[in-house]
């Protein structure tokens, strides 16, 4: 039987050339949990986050709300943005919530990678070859896995 | 306006009949397809046992961060694991996203056994929740302060300080 289930879907639109607006969602055994959040390149700063908390465990818990704002200002290429993120959003506010935000960070910077990998392909680009391309259009990236390693 | 990438991300947690617990979490996104399966002695929480395959990815090099998994066995579901996972699997030499789905797998393991002490304080109300959320807290005290319901000030843990525990 299954004791536990928590799914995680972020969707990732581009609205503007700069702009890129995830829309993540949790939803686990305990909790359910909406985010928006709005990143304008080239800087990768967080320009907007909203939240909605639909199902949680304390009364307390709907305070962590408002602390979202507290996301508007971070770049996702701070190197620290996973402690600044869980410290800011997860301590101060909800944890869960700093947990969807990290998956929406990260998902927009992988989008942002991405973004002209499929055509790449197509044209029988090689990995090495695009990222190299690519990675300084999305800094953050570079050196974070052994496939974006760069020499 | 049409998706221009979507992730859908699964964790859930299995009994199994030797009273272990088995682990799962999937991961669908455009350009990357894996799954983590680990299985964890209960009551010690040490991972015995993982298995991983990345099944659609950007680049060749990462099947081979796959082999290194087994580093984690051993490892036991505590502080410092995030730590731990971080520098046997990810890393420029390994797979951050592997080393994730890893880490959910964890965090579904600690939430399960969150589940059934919280179901028990929500089905009850007011001052009661309040003093059956203290003695959860003095039983889990790793979570004061950690989020805004659990900080100084907050109801919930009225008369409880850090320095108690």
């Amino acid at each position: 039987m299954l004791a536990f289930s928590r799914t995680k879907w972020v969707g990732v639109e581009k609205p503007a050339p700069d702009t890129y607006l995830a829309h993540g969602v949790l939803e686990d055994n305990i909790y359910g949990l909406e985010l928006d959040v709005t990143v304008k390149t080239p800087e990768y700063k967080i320009t907007s986050a909203a939240g909605k908390m639909r199902r949680f465990t304390t009364p307390e818990c709907p305070r962590a709300v408002p602390v979202l704002q507290e996301a508007i200002g971070v770049c996702l290429t701070e190197a620290n943005l996973i402690s600044l993120v869980n410290r800011r959003i997860g301590r101060e506010g909800c944890r869960h919530f700093a947990n969807l935000l990290l998956e929406c960070c990260d998902a927009i910077l992988r989008c942002a990678f991405f973004e002209r990998w499929a055509e790449a392909k197509k044209q029988g680009i090689d990995p090495g070859d695009y990222a190299k391309e690519r990675l300084p259009l999305v800094p953050a990236l570079k050196n974070t896995c052994l496939a974006l390693k760069m020499e | 306006m049409y998706l221009s990438y979507a992730r859908n991300k699964h964790a859930g947690v299995i009994e199994l009949p030797d009273g272990n617990i088995l682990a799962r979490t999937v991961v669908e996104e455009d350009f990357f397809a894996a799954r983590v399966e680990i299985t964890v002695s209960v009551p010690g929480l040490e991972i015995v046992s993982i298995s991983a395959s990345i099944d659609r990815c950007f680049s060749e090099a990462c099947h081979r961060t796959v082999a290194p998994l087994a580093d984690v066995t051993g490892l036991r579901i505590g502080p410092g694991i995030i730590k731990l996972v971080n520098q046997t699997t990810g890393g420029t030499n390994g797979c951050p996203r592997l080393a994730d789905l890893i880490l959910e797998c964890c965090e579904q393991v600690i939430l399960r056994f969150t589940l059934d002490p919280l179901k028990q304080i929500l089905d009850k109300q007011g001052r009661e929740m309040i003093d059956a959320y203290k003695v959860f807290l003095s039983r889990n005290p790793r979570l004061l302060n950690s989020c805004i319901a659990f900080a100084g000030g907050s109801p919930l843990r009225e008369g409880l300080e850090v320095e108690d525990f």
